[in-house]
């Protein structure tokens, strides 16, 4: 019983005179947290070593030695690696511009960088699917031009990496852009002042030093990659090219006679890879000092002359233009088409897609209202109990709490599909004999994304939190505020735009998840994703492409409302002020 | 409001932040807590707001329990203010909301104040100068203006207690000697006690009526600025508050003499038992004199510092490196051979 105590109290730390919250209820929400959390993956581990006949390592044997298994391994570690180099180069290049180099519309800029993040990768693919169909805007341009040819066949190999990496790209700068912020000028400028010369600079100073964000960022994109669903779905199994991911769906939904017990060792195999990627990074990172934390220095470093400027500038352009303008009007043409395949002349647009998608077919307004009321509810749920969680790991920080977000951190750590098959064999018998109905209703899927998408709401609330210094707490409970008015006067206002950026993110991705929803949905509870997937496995590519055009233009106004909110609020508050000191 | 601390001790882990503190702060009293950063005057104003429990001891406010291991009455239901060191303005209220939310939420507000509290703000922020900014954001403010929120929001609810956080240490100089006048009308008109934390010996010595010498968790001494300055208690308090040169010698009865002068006899202006135990003789910087007629110590200049007013010169003799302060009449150059002794006011020996 002693280490159990010890893991409540923490290091040895008490704080009396503020509530605690009594035994029996941290006993309880630890068992929650375990069974939410922890055991649908341990349960997954096991199903793999059983069979009719007991314990076995029979289904190991057996996949280990197929050598089809270690050709699907072969692909998905190729794909991976050649989509994460994809992503190191484009992620370093635009960080180092917008962090350092004088070039105008870096907002914008932002704006076009982050859009993977915003629009769902299938979308992505279908959109430069139809770009180089055989009827597609590329085909024309090389009819016109009478080159002989067929355009880029994207069902291939490097298909797959080029669009994964052109999907997570974003990782790599994000993570960059804000180390390469943090180090003071005057490390470079004192690697100057010491007869370095600028190319000396980059590589002595600014690399190594930004070394721990490039890495971070590299290891999540590769990651990002192993856990990717849509891309492998829509271009690889019409291929025949088999990932992990892609290879554990196809084996649950061809419901084979050992199809669960060879999944699961598939997900083991993911699930390994992913955790050796992650303990790379960690190794890694251990490695690395800390920078100094410093003020993120926005002003920019180089000033390129004019000509070479304009030159940079109209090149980041016409890249925004071509990977994320063009693909979606080729989308866009599709979708107006009464029949695919069709030439498009203006005789010939038709709103009729459209009007199937939105009025006609029950299966996606359904799709509609399913992903709406998954994303909301879970959203919500998230942002309470997120916020709550980040608050007590920070002001009141034991190794209980420690414990717990490693929790909750391992379902968005693990690849969704391995998720999604643990959550099945969890809920499809929670205890031998007894089945809840849980498996087969829309309620297991808002568990899954409640329990893949908590970290992303912690993570948010937990950097609101750090920004409110403790004194602004303490200044209100002097005042003679009460714990709900602190809440409601001081902290809610405070930490509403930390909850708000968590909960969008947590509300986006919910709202057109597909990896996880492709294992779990029913016939009644269908989401967006779901719905578009399974247009394009029938070969409605019209659908599809109008229902997915139909989505891209929600996104970007609920996208355009949400920054509006930010920047009226941070007119308001001046959130920029936080006094941090 | 008059407090009792009594054997008061906060422990961390392994770790004595405070250890068996006693002191009694009369009603209406301003009061230093002064001490160097980790000698636990912080933890010791954390324990008076409620924001943490003793280990050990009890505190007392007007005879109440307030704090002790087993219990411990929370911030909002003391009757208390707070001035914190950085402030905590909170950024998404303008200046009048800051003094009206402690009006509307503090538990010991007369009735009649709460209910006339829009007056009451006006009355607030006429004290602290800011009429004309009550609808500026904290953003919108300067140093100076920020403090004087943070103090017009702990005094509007007219505490019995205001606890003061270094609140000058975030100013800078010249703003800081201002504030102080300031914080001793905010004393005299409120009438509350006050305990000011801060590890500046002049603020202290400036503004308080009594002050607390703090080092290493315990109390080094407790008394008027005056007897602290005048007449420290350990070698600490002399180091701390007056800058003091701990010069080694022999005391016989009441006169001194340094190792390296023994024929100098130094006079004792009341120096406390535990120094004379621990033969030494606490001269302050301007109390001793350099001088190039062979008597007292032997010692080489290795610093000047012109300040204007006066010089501060570092000398060193065999037995350390002593500061001494002159007036500007006294000229001295680096690596002069000089020899240093007690200013003629205060040396006997020159009588004899």
């Amino acid at each position: 019983m002693k280490w159990i105590k010890a893991l409540f109290l923490g290091k040895g730390r008490t704080v009396p005179g503020t509530a605690r919250f009594s035994f029996p209820i941290r006993i309880f929400s630890i068992l929650c947290f375990a069974l939410l959390f922890v055991w649908p993956t341990l349960r997954l581990v096991a199903l793999g070593f059983t069979s009719e006949k007991g314990l076995t390592l029979a289904n190991y044997q057996k996949i280990l030695h197929d050598p089809y298994t270690w050709r699907v391994v072969w692909n998905t570690m190729m794909i991976s690696v050649g989509s994460t180099a994809i992503a190191f180069v484009l992620g370093l290049f635009f960080a180092w511009m917008v962090a350092y180099v004088n070039i105008r519309g870096k907002k914008w800029m932002q704006v076009f960088i982050v859009l993977p993040f915003v629009i769902p990768s299938y979308i992505t693919t279908l959109a430069w699917t139809q770009l180089f169909s055989e009827n597609g805007l590329v085909a024309r341009a090389l009819a016109l031009l009478s080159i002989q040819g067929h355009p880029w066949n994207l069902y291939s190999y490097t298909g797959m990496i080029f669009i994964l990496g052109l999907t997570h790209y974003p990782l790599v700068y994000l993570f960059t852009v804000n180390v390469l912020r943090q180090i003071p000028r005057e490390m470079e400028q004192a690697c100057r002042a010491s007869g370095g010369s600028k190319v000396t600079t980059f590589f002595r100073v600014t690399l190594p030093m930004a070394l721990p964000g490039i890495v971070s960022g590299t290891f999540l994109a590769f990651l990002a990659s192993l856990d990717n669903f849509g891309i492998p779905a829509f271009l690889g199994i019409p291929a025949h090219i088999s990932v992990l991911s892609t290879h554990i769906y196809q084996q649950i939904i061809g419901f084979g006679p050992d199809a669960f017990a060879s999944a699961s060792v598939f997900s083991v195999l993911l699930g390994g890879l992913a955790l050796l990627g992650m303990l790379c990074q960690w190794l890694f990172q251990r490695r690395m000092k800390a920078t100094e934390t410093s003020v993120a220095d926005r002003e920019p470093r180089y000033f390129p002359a004019r000509m070479p400027k304009v030159l940079v500038e109209s090149g980041i352009w016409l890249f925004f233009l071509v990977t994320a303008c063009i693909p979606f009007a080729a989308m866009m043409i599709t979708s107006l088409l009464p029949a695919y395949g069709l030439e498009f002349t203006l005789q010939h647009l038709s709103l009729q897609n459209y009007r199937f998608v939105l009025l006609e077919s029950p299966d996606t307004q359904m799709a509609i209202r399913n992903s709406l009321r998954l994303a909301a509810v879970t959203t919500v749920i998230g942002a309470v109990i997120g916020t709550f969680f980040a608050y007590l790991q920070i002001r009141r920080p034991s190794r209980l709490l420690k414990i717990s977000e490693l929790f909750i951190g391992l379902p968005y750590a693990l690849p969704g599909t391995v998720m999604a098959l643990s959550m099945i064999f969890v809920w499809m018998e929670p205890i031998p004999g007894w089945n809840p109905g849980i498996y087969g209703s829309t309620l297991i899927l808002f568990i899954a994304y409640f329990t893949r998408f908590l970290i992303l709401q912690v993570r948010g609330s937990t950097t609101a939190v750090l920004q409110v210094d403790v004194s602004m707490e303490e200044a209100a409970q002097v005042s003679g505020a009460s714990w709900w008015q602190k809440w409601r006067k001081i902290l809610i206002p405070l930490l509403l735009p930390g909850i708000l950026n968590g909960a969008g993110l947590v509300f986006l991705t919910a709202l057109t998840e597909l990896t996880v929803s492709a294992l779990l949905y029913s016939a009644q509870s269908k989401t967006i994703s779901v719905v578009i997937f399974s247009y394009e496995q029938a070969g409605y590519t019209t659908y599809s492409t109008a229902f997915s055009s139909l989505i891209i233009i929600l996104l970007i106004i609920g996208f355009a409302g949400l920054s509006m909110i930010h920047f009226f609020w941070k007119r308001k508050v001046g959130v920029h002020h936080v006094d941090l000191h | 409001m008059s407090i009792c601390i009594k054997e008061v001790g906060r422990t961390f882990g392994a770790f004595t932040a405070l250890d068996k503190i006693n002191l009694i702060v009369e009603d209406g009293e301003f009061l230093a807590i002064l001490g160097p950063s980790g000698c636990g005057k912080t933890t010791l104003l954390r324990l008076l707001a409620g924001f943490d429990a003793p280990t050990a001891g009890t505190i007392e406010m007007d005879g109440r329990i307030v704090g002790s291991p087993r219990h411990s009455l929370p911030p909002e239901q003391r009757n208390i203010g707070m001035v914190f060191q950085s402030f905590a303005l909170w950024p998404h209220m303008n200046v009048r909301k800051h003094i009206e939310f402690s009006l509307l939420h503090h538990q010991y507000v007369r009735t009649a104040l709460k209910k006339e509290y829009k007056q009451r703000t006006d009355e607030v922020l006429r004290m602290i100068k800011l009429q004309h900014f009550a609808d500026r954001m904290p953003a919108e403010l300067s140093g100076g203006q920020k403090q004087r929120v943070a103090l017009g929001r702990a005094i509007a609810p007219q505490p019995k207690l205001l606890l003061m956080d270094e609140p000058l240490s975030s100013l800078d100089a010249e703003l800081r000697i201002a504030m102080r006048g300031e914080l001793q009308d905010i004393h005299r008109l409120t009438g509350a006690t006050i305990i000011y934390v801060t590890h500046d010996q002049s603020e202290a010595l400036a503004m308080a009526d009594r002050m607390v010498v703090m080092n290493r968790g315990t109390v080094e001494q407790i008394g008027t600025p005056k007897e602290i300055y005048m007449h420290p208690k350990t070698d600490f308090v002399a180091r701390f508050v007056g800058k003091a040169n701990l010069i080694k010698g022999t005391w016989t009865g009441k006169t001194f003499s340094p190792d390296e002068a023994p024929d100098s006899r130094w006079p004792d202006p009341g120096v406390s038992e535990l120094l004379k135990k621990q033969a030494v003789y606490p001269a302050r910087p301007e109390q001793l004199a350099l001088s190039r007629a062979s008597s007292g110590i032997p010692a080489t200049v290795t610093n000047v510092q012109y300040q204007g007013k006066e010089i501060h010169y570092t000398v060193r003799t065999n037995g350390g490196i002593w500061r001494v302060d002159t007036d500007l009449s006294q000229n001295y150059d680096m690596g002069d051979s000089v020899f240093l002794k007690l200013k003629s006011t205060y040396d006997l020996s020159a009588e004899m």
